[in-house]
């Protein structure tokens, strides 16, 4: 067992913190408080963070990357979390998918695309998934065939003609490129009949609906996506026809970059909205008086720190040791167990601490506020009963 | 006689009230633009409508010109209200409540002549009691005595006729709508008392709050030289009379009706939508995971009720305490404290039901689950009522001067 970090992690997670304290923290909240849904985004951090590396951070070296392993990657997002958990999603969020180019894209695909990817300060990915009418359904496909997601994608000589549309999907707003899973075959279920597409923005036919105002992670965009007659190469087709599923993940999982890093990304932000929940509180108790004392002087308050903390040390322990074994390639349903996890830590921790702030009142200031709303995103991303069902049946088909 | 059935009058009540919160609420306080909690602006028009269909003198006497409700029925009603829209309970309840208090209990008959025909005939005219102010919270004072000078900041000094009234009240509920404040003040060599102050007296000035982290209506109430005649004094033990330091926890839990309202507006919507959505080939309602959560809403919502309507019941019947019928704990505490921590699991539950729907800002559940958490917050807070409990269970007797009271409940 060794704790300690090498020191090329120890050095991203510095400039994470760097970067998060000195750039991300002053805007959070002035972002956060924009109330249209498309007006929290904003070019210019993403423009500097990407001068840092944090856009390209999981990209492999000989593609002009940082290569870095997964308990860097960890480390970096909590950083970032811990000033606007939004804001290190939208980071994150690309790392996600250039896991997928580099485990599952040709050379001739990553020459196409995850070079601009590299080039191109403003180049943000997204994948396309959820659809109006299938959300669970993609994640736990049922056996009837018509259950799951609806795009389709029909063969004319050498290329795929989309037709359909996808709700609620990460980046869409902002993005370049996108993963875009369709429905190759409807004669049999969602597992043998999706096939994975990589979509260009400028794609004919293909354009973005309404973007999603949502209450929590505000800067991070979820928007429509349309398909009419939109005309994609064949040569933009991920792996095998009919193989999308298979590629990033089922129900075996794990067997991509992409799936893999998705729930261990989830936790790993979730610590750090628990990091900055946990500083906030303590320092909100022993320099906030009542009646005379500080607040920290009341038992109660002082247990409330306890288990604050008691939970996030769990968790930062739980999503350390995923990363590490991520990185030591011992597969197991631990990413998604820690996922499910951080949907409980990050509730209960940001719920505490607005106890500890309601000893003095009830007034919630907009950063503890912005902290609960954003921890019930986890809800229905990473806490859900699908999602729990989903890592309980790994853990069958495993036992 | 233990009896649960309500009466024909009480189930009239709440059908009327329904049905207004269907036709009348509902339709307005369901748009997209009235769902964001950060910026939303009260339904004047349906509060107006509320009122002339008697819910803003509800808890008045009958001889007075109210319908003279019950604590119960209040707390039927609110919750009723609360289904519909968070906002209309909070300033109506708060009206009612102290329009009870006041007129039929704490003024003299000069003192009504003077305001309740106003009162009375102004649809808009609302009432607020500006209670306790900074560090009055129990937190450090548990078990302790706390200093009267540490709870009411305020000042009310006889000057000839009149009293000159200063101070500023952070946070009073129905502020920014009040046509009536009644001011909990020092009164030099009298201690605590509670002056009756138009909101038009000169001096008076209200400072609206502008984000929802409360319900209806607040606002910070700021008394500059504010001239009142001496005749606005409350008599008798108003104080403790409009702290709710006299009824010891065992007040009238309409503050948790509202809640419990809340709680159940989330859980129909989730209860339809469970109906409407299929995933996995069937209506999830049909799924155990979204079954079980239903379940569990339901169950909070039942025994929250019955807690509530518990406190409601003996506030109404101080009899059955006296002959050992109900128990003498602070039933309205533990009603609030169950209440605020069962709606915030049961919204949250709800609006997981409803996928990422559950977080858009345009759809009522992120809505649900925010008014929860403000319950938790708002007034005493439950980690303060659990001491004010825990204090009743020690036997530790606190000085009913109002000190240590909630400001708003």
């Amino acid at each position: 067992m060794d704790f300690n970090l090498s020191s090329e992690q120890r050095s991203w997670q510095m400039a994470a913190r760097k970067f998060a304290e000195e750039e991300i923290r002053p805007i959070s909240l002035q972002r956060d408080a924009i109330p249209t849904a498309d007006g929290p985004f904003d070019w210019d951090i993403i423009k500097k963070g990407s001068k840092l590396g944090f856009r390209t951070l999981a990209v492999p070296k000989e593609w002009g990357g940082h290569g870095t392993d997964f308990v860097t990657q960890a480390l970096v997002m909590t950083e970032l979390a811990k000033a606007d958990s939004a804001i290190s999603k939208a980071f994150s969020q690309n790392w996600k998918w250039s896991h997928l180019i580099s485990a599952t894209c040709t050379e001739e695909q990553k020459e196409r695309f995850l070079k601009p990817f590299v080039a191109d300060d403003t180049f943000v990915l997204g994948k396309g998934i959820t659809e109006p009418s299938a959300g669970s359904d993609n994640r736990l496909p049922p056996d009837d065939i018509k259950a799951g997601l609806k795009l389709k994608a029909e063969r004319k000589g050498d290329e795929w003609i989309l037709n359909g549309e996808k709700a609620f999907i990460a980046n869409a707003p902002i993005g370049k490129l996108f993963f875009i899973d369709a429905r190759t075959d409807h004669t049999v279920p969602l597992k043998q009949g999706t096939t994975l597409f990589l979509v260009p923005r400028d794609t004919p036919g293909f354009r973005i609906g309404k973007v999603f105002n949502k209450s929590g992670w505000r800067f991070y965009q979820n928007g429509e996506m349309i398909f009419e007659n939109a005309r994609v190469p064949h040569a933009n087709v991920v792996g095998d026809v009919g193989g999308a599923v298979r590629k990033t993940g089922g129900r075996g999982g794990d067997t991509t970059g992409g799936d893999i890093f998705g729930d261990l990304e989830l936790c790993a932000n979730a610590l750090g909205i628990c990091d900055d929940a946990c500083e906030t509180a303590m320092r909100y108790a022993k320099t906030t008086k009542q009646g005379g004392q500080v607040l920290f002087a009341q038992q109660n308050v002082q247990l409330q720190i306890n288990k604050m903390f008691m939970l996030t040390e769990a968790l930062r322990s739980f999503v350390m040791r995923v990363a590490w074994e991520h990185d030591m390639k011992i597969h197991s349903c631990n990413a998604g167990l820690a996922m499910n996890y951080s949907t409980d830590v990050v509730q209960e921790v940001t719920e505490l601490y607005m106890e500890v702030r309601g000893a003095q009142g009830c007034v919630m200031d907009h950063h503890t506020d912005k902290l609960v709303r954003d921890s019930i995103i986890w809800s229905h991303l990473a806490g859900d009963s699908v999602q729990r069902m989903k890592v309980a049946r790994r853990l069958a088909a495993a036992a | 006689m233990y009896n649960l059935h309500l009466s024909a009058e009480q189930l009239e009540i709440r059908d009327t009230v329904r049905d207004f919160v269907t036709r009348e609420i509902k339709p307005a306080a369901l748009k997209a633009d009235r769902l964001d909690v950060q910026d939303r602006s009260l339904l004047t028009a349906q509060i107006d409508a509320a009122s002339q269909l008697g819910l803003r003198t509800l808890a008045l006497s009958e001889a007075l010109g109210g319908a003279g409700a019950d604590a119960l029925t209040s707390c039927i009603v609110t919750e009723e209200l609360a289904a519909g829209d968070a906002d209309i309970a909070g300033v109506l309840s708060e009206t009612s409540r102290l329009a009870h208090l006041l007129f039929d209990r704490a003024m003299t008959d000069a003192q009504r002549d003077m305001f309740l025909p106003k009162f009375l005939t102004g649809d808009r005219f609302h009432l607020a009691f500006a209670g306790a102010e900074s560090d009055t919270r129990l937190g450090v004072n548990y078990h302790r005595p706390v200093a009267p000078e540490a709870v009411v900041k305020t000042t009310a000094v006889k000057s000839g006729g009149d009293y000159i009234v200063n101070g500023v009240k952070p946070g009073v509920a129905n502020a920014p709508v009040a046509g009536l404040f009644a001011v909990l003040a020092d009164t030099p060599g009298r201690g605590a008392g509670v002056l009756l102050v138009p909101a038009d007296a000169p001096g008076v000035s209200v400072r609206a709050h502008e984000k929802a982290w409360h319900q209806g209506a607040c606002g910070d109430v700021t008394f500059k030289d504010c001239k009142v005649p001496a005749g606005n004094l409350l008599g008798g033990d108003a104080a403790a009379l409009l702290t709710g330091a006299d009824a010891a926890g065992r007040g009238i839990p309409i503050f948790q009706a509202m809640n419990l309202g809340i709680g159940r507006a989330a859980y129909e919507a989730a209860l339809d939508y469970a109906h409407l959505r299929v995933q996995g080939g069937r209506p999830i309602v049909e799924h155990q995971a979204i079954a079980t959560k239903l379940a569990e809403i339901a169950i909070k919502l039942e025994v929250a009720r019955a807690a509530i309507w518990q406190a409601a019941w003996a506030s109404d019947h101080p009899e059955a305490v006296a002959d050992r019928s109900l128990s003498d704990l602070p039933l309205q505490t533990m009603a609030q404290v169950f209440t605020a921590e069962m709606m915030l699991k049961a919204t949250k539950d709800a609006a997981e039901v409803f996928g990422a729907m559950g977080v858009m800002r345009d759809m009522p559940l992120q809505k649900y689950v925010h008014d929860a958490r403000v319950c938790l917050h708002s007034g005493d807070g439950n980690s303060d009522a659990k001491l004010r409990i825990a204090e009743v269970l020690a036997g530790y007797r606190r000085a009913t001067n109002g000190a240590m009271a909630p400001a708003a409940e």
